[in-house]
């Protein structure tokens, strides 16, 4: 029971690893690390990790990782808007990061300790959401699409149709309740790009919806695809790794990014400005950036890699799967979201209220 | 005296037990908010990850979620803040009862409105104030355990000490003040009056807006959410953040676990509590 | 007398001091911090600039705003009426069970409780959902006397919200109302009985007068907790299920808004004052004490 931060358990670790330490990292001068106490904190997704990951690195570097859990990237915002209350590394999603660089709450990352970064793949090197990568080093990611149950299809929903404007699958279909989600993905139905501005376009998706309305059986936060597994809505809206989850237990359950387009989503690895633990932040980084390590995790969650060396270490029914791999074609239709500034947010959100209380 | 099983004279004390549309009603309720537990207990037998569906009857959730170490420690500051938050709200709460009960004082209206605020305000309103308060008097973050759990105790001592507050008054209203003269007029303390005249009368009301405390501070998650940090995480905000990707058998296991303790606990202070009444009716 | 009011001013002081100093700290501070963010402005992403504008009001006054709150108004009544409903004559035949059965029966109320909010919804929606127990009992019970069967889609809709509030709030109603039935005097029933009382009139004419206190506490209980209440909707509700807190966490959350939203909560603020000020207004003579003493 870790009743104390860096117990009496972690203590004796420490001294037995110390072994393992001297061995092995030795890229990061010793000198750093004996700064700060051998302990990290971890703000990460549930079950965003390999099942194994943070055991290894402890024996691997002495470090005593404790991972605590956040379900949205508004939640992880809003806790870390008036000050970082002890948290070393966090994983928000892309259009997470370019808010946290504009208001300055992240510390820019120290190269020269993460030279595992050159396992990445090439594309994922810049990002218009973190122009150079000096705050964030890509993690997982993945797209967002349509999960449906193969034998209620009329036939393969390939297009955002059937969930913004047929009636076909009425009280049958659920959407994501996120503003900037739902309506990202009517705007790509329309023909617009994911992240439109234009107040009128935002108005003719709001309508779009306000019709569609009475065909949704429900908005749900989470959960589209235990909805699916359990019959209540037979298609649903939702991101692929959540979808592959459920494949897993149904073979009827299956997974499609829409013609149209959809999002391409990132979660990457920042850092908080006010992290107790930077070095110790910086090692882990390091840590999972190396292919075996990257390979475990991907191959226990399941997501998308951008780790390319550790993709070379996956199988093929990994790096095959078009749930998990789309296509360049599906890719090149998808683009990622970005954050638009609050006079946006706003315009969608009271969209999104309309719609609502429509 | 009084006249007992008199069927023409139904009393409080024995008939309306046994009348039949009580009968009706118990049943109902109980079916009604037994079903959903019995559901949950039984999928914690579930072998399936998702849980939605039956797939199997094993125990391995049971075993993951006795060695799953953050779930336990965070069971652990549950019961630590539920259990401070119970004596804090008790306390305050008796406090309360009193004065609004026993004193004028200006403006006394506003001031009952203002002990319900905790109540009424959406809890992500209080939620972000006290963050933004600790926040700006520098609360110290890293304090050692269970200190730690201080931001999160107070807060819950906040919104739990009205309903203690509030249930005690209305006990309040049936007290008989002939009770207090007469024990005054006897040469008591105020002191003893307190605990010989007023705390036997409210004792039902304490019982009953203690369990409401306990409960109200061990389910509670949006204000938790914005008082915790790193090493103060309690079991609702543990569960909240496992719902997007594994709302597994292992948190039914947990929280059959749980509840089979509170059962235990809940037989054993009855037990105690009947022998204590059964000693008093030797005397 | 006299000897008492003195000692009195000590205990006064004793009793009003530290739930006054608690609520300073932690609630009243808090809330001006609130209520300065309902004045202001976002300035970026995080700052918030003390301007002294209306601006948030103004738009919290917007029919779509108003009309969440009259409906989450509208589905908090209707949960109270259904706790009292059952919760009045639970708590009165819980109070006069024999002493053996009050304590099972209190505990079997509170129990329920012990199981997280959140998991506890859950297992209602296992139960409920299309695919759910109940439909599959109902499916048994019609097959079992030969009627076609369509399940009931019980879930995501205003309905489940208000079974789901009323799951969550009924020991609101029940406890109080226990606590207040414990304390009643017998000896007047039993004198009213004697006089020739029907069961009805002993109700209408004794029982509830006295009980009302306790009523209003239940109420108030159930239904402001109810009016604030975000979660249930969020996992229970349909397309149109959207309540007032619903609105007020995206604010604070998804659209960053915080003093928007501090301006929606301080209406919510204003709202609860109105219905205790309705309360202190209608029913204060209520609390007075059975020596008639104006406390």
């Amino acid at each position: 029971m870790k009743l104390f931060p860096g117990g009496h358990l972690s203590r004796r670790r420490f001294l037995a690893g110390t072994g393992a330490v001297a061995a092995g990292l030795s890229l990061i001068s010793r000198q750093a690390w004996c700064d700060e106490t051998p302990k990290l904190n971890f703000y990460n997704w549930d079950t965003y990790i390999g099942e194994t990951t943070l055991k290894d690195f402890k024996v691997a570097s002495g470090i005593n990782v404790k991972m605590d859990l956040f379900a949205d990237n508004d939640e992880l915002f809003a806790k870390l808007k008036v000050g970082n209350p002890g948290y070393d590394l966090i994983v928000p999603s892309s259009d997470y990061v370019e808010r946290m660089i504009l208001a300055d709450m992240l510390m820019p990352l120290n190269d020269d300790m993460i030279p595992n970064r050159f396992n990445i793949q090439e594309s994922f090197f810049d990002a218009s959401f973190d122009p150079g990568r000096k705050y964030s080093l890509p993690y997982m990611w993945g797209t967002m699409g349509i999960g449906y149950r193969k034998s209620k299809m009329n036939s393969t929903p390939d297009s955002w149709k059937w969930l913004f404007d047929s009636d076909r699958y009425k009280g049958r279909c659920a959407l994501l309740s996120e503003a900037s989600d739902v309506l990202g993905a009517a705007f790509k139905y329309m023909g617009y790009s994911l992240n439109t501005k234009d107040p009128k376009i935002i108005k003719e998706a709001e309508k779009l919806l306000i019709k569609q309305k009475p065909n949704i059986k429900v908005f749900a936060p989470d959960n589209g695809q235990d909805l699916l597994l359990s019959g209540e809505v037979d298609i649903t809206m939702e991101w692929n790794g959540d979808i592959l989850q459920v494949m897993e237990e149904d073979p009827d359950i299956s997974y499609i990014v829409p013609k149209e387009g959809s999002a391409v989503w990132e979660d990457a690895l920042a850092i908080p400005k006010g992290a107790p633990h930077p070095e110790n932040a910086h090692r882990f980084i390091n840590f999972i950036l190396e292919p075996s390590v990257g390979a475990k995790i991907a191959d226990f969650i399941q997501y998308a890699t951008p780790n390319k060396a550790a993709k070379q270490l996956m199988p093929e029914s990994y790096s095959k799967n078009p749930a998990i791999y789309p296509s360049n074609e599906t890719l090149s239709s998808c683009e990622s979201s970005f954050y638009l500034g609050a006079d946006v947010v706003r315009l969608y959100d009271e969209a999104w209220s309309r719609v609502l209380s429509a | 005296m009084k006249i007992k099983n008199n069927h023409k004279a139904p009393k409080m004390s024995l008939d309306y037990f046994y009348q039949w549309w009580f009968k009706v009603i118990l049943c109902v309720t109980f079916i009604f908010l037994y079903a959903p537990i019995l559901v949950l207990i039984i999928f914690s037998f579930n072998d399936s990850r998702r849980n939605i569906t039956w797939r199997g009857f094993t125990f391995k959730y049971y075993e993951k979620a006795a060695l799953n170490d953050g779930l336990i420690d965070a069971f652990i500051n549950s019961l630590t803040i539920g259990i401070f938050n119970t004596l804090g709200s008790l306390i305050l709460g008796i406090l309360t009862a009193l004065l609004l009960w026993r004193f004028r004082f200006p403006f006394k209206a506003v001031y009952e409105g203002i002990i319900l605020l905790p109540v009424v305000m959406p809890e992500i309103c209080i939620g972000v104030a006290l963050l933004v308060f600790f926040n700006q008097i520098g609360w110290a973050n890293n304090l050692p355990w269970p200190l730690s759990l201080s931001k999160i105790t107070f807060a819950h001592i906040l919104f739990s000490f009205p309903f203690v507050a509030i249930i005690i008054r209305a006990r309040l209203a049936t007290f008989n003040l002939e009770q207090e003269e007469a024990a005054f007029d006897l040469g008591a303390s105020p002191g003893q009056v307190f605990t010989n005249v007023f705390l036997p009368h409210i004792r039902p009301a304490l019982i009953v807006s203690g369990l409401i405390a306990f409960t109200l501070s061990l389910d509670d998650f949006v204000i938790t959410f914005f008082t915790s940090g790193p090493d103060t995480i309690t079991v609702p905000i543990k569960i909240y953040s496992m719902v997007r990707f594994s709302v597994t058998p292992e948190v039914n296991a947990a929280s059959t676990i749980l509840l089979l303790i509170t059962l235990c606990a809940a037989g054993i202070a009855l037990w105690v509590h009947r022998a204590k009444i059964s000693r008093i009716g030797k005397l | 007398m006299m000897k008492q009011v003195g000692s009195h001013r000590l205990i006064f002081w004793l009793t009003f001091i530290p739930p006054t100093l608690w609520l300073l700290i932690f609630l009243l501070i808090p809330l001006s911090i609130i209520g300065s963010f309902s004045f202001s402005e976002k300035r970026g992403l995080i700052d918030i600039e003390l301007s002294w504008i209306l601006n948030n009001y103004i738009r919290a006054a917007d029919l779509i705003y108003l009309s969440t709150l009259i409906k989450s108004i509208g589905v908090a009544g209707i949960t109270t009426v259904i706790c009292f409903l059952f919760g009045f004559p639970l708590a009165l035949g819980i109070a006069s069970a024999p002493p053996r059965w009050k304590s099972i029966l209190l505990i079997a109320v509170i129990l329920p409780f012990c199981v997280n909010l959140l998991i506890r919804t859950y297992a209602l929606i296992a139960v409920f959902r299309t695919r759910g127990f109940f439909n599959f009992g109902l499916e048994w019970f019609a097959d079992l006397i030969n009627v076609p069967f369509e399940p009931l889609s019980l879930l995501y809709n205003d309905t489940a919200v208000i079974l789901g509030l009323v799951y969550v709030h009924l020991p609101f109603m029940v406890l109080p109302l226990y606590a207040g039935f414990e304390g009643f005097n017998k000896t007047l029933l039993e004198a009213a009985l004697d006089l020739g009382a029907s069961k009805l009139e002993l109700l209408t004419s004794i029982i509830i007068p006295i009980i009302t206190p306790s009523i209003i506490s239940g109420c108030i209980l159930v239904f402001i907790p109810a009016l604030g209440s975000y979660l249930t909707p969020e996992l229970l509700g349909g397309p149109n299920s959207q309540m007032i807190a619903n609105v007020i966490e995206r604010q604070f959350m998804n659209a960053n808004d915080w003093p928007f939203g501090s301006a929606l909560s301080m209406v919510l603020v204003y709202l609860t004052f109105g219905i205790l000020a309705l309360r202190y207004l209608c029913f204060n003579n209520l609390y007075l004490d059975k020596n008639k003493r104006r406390l």
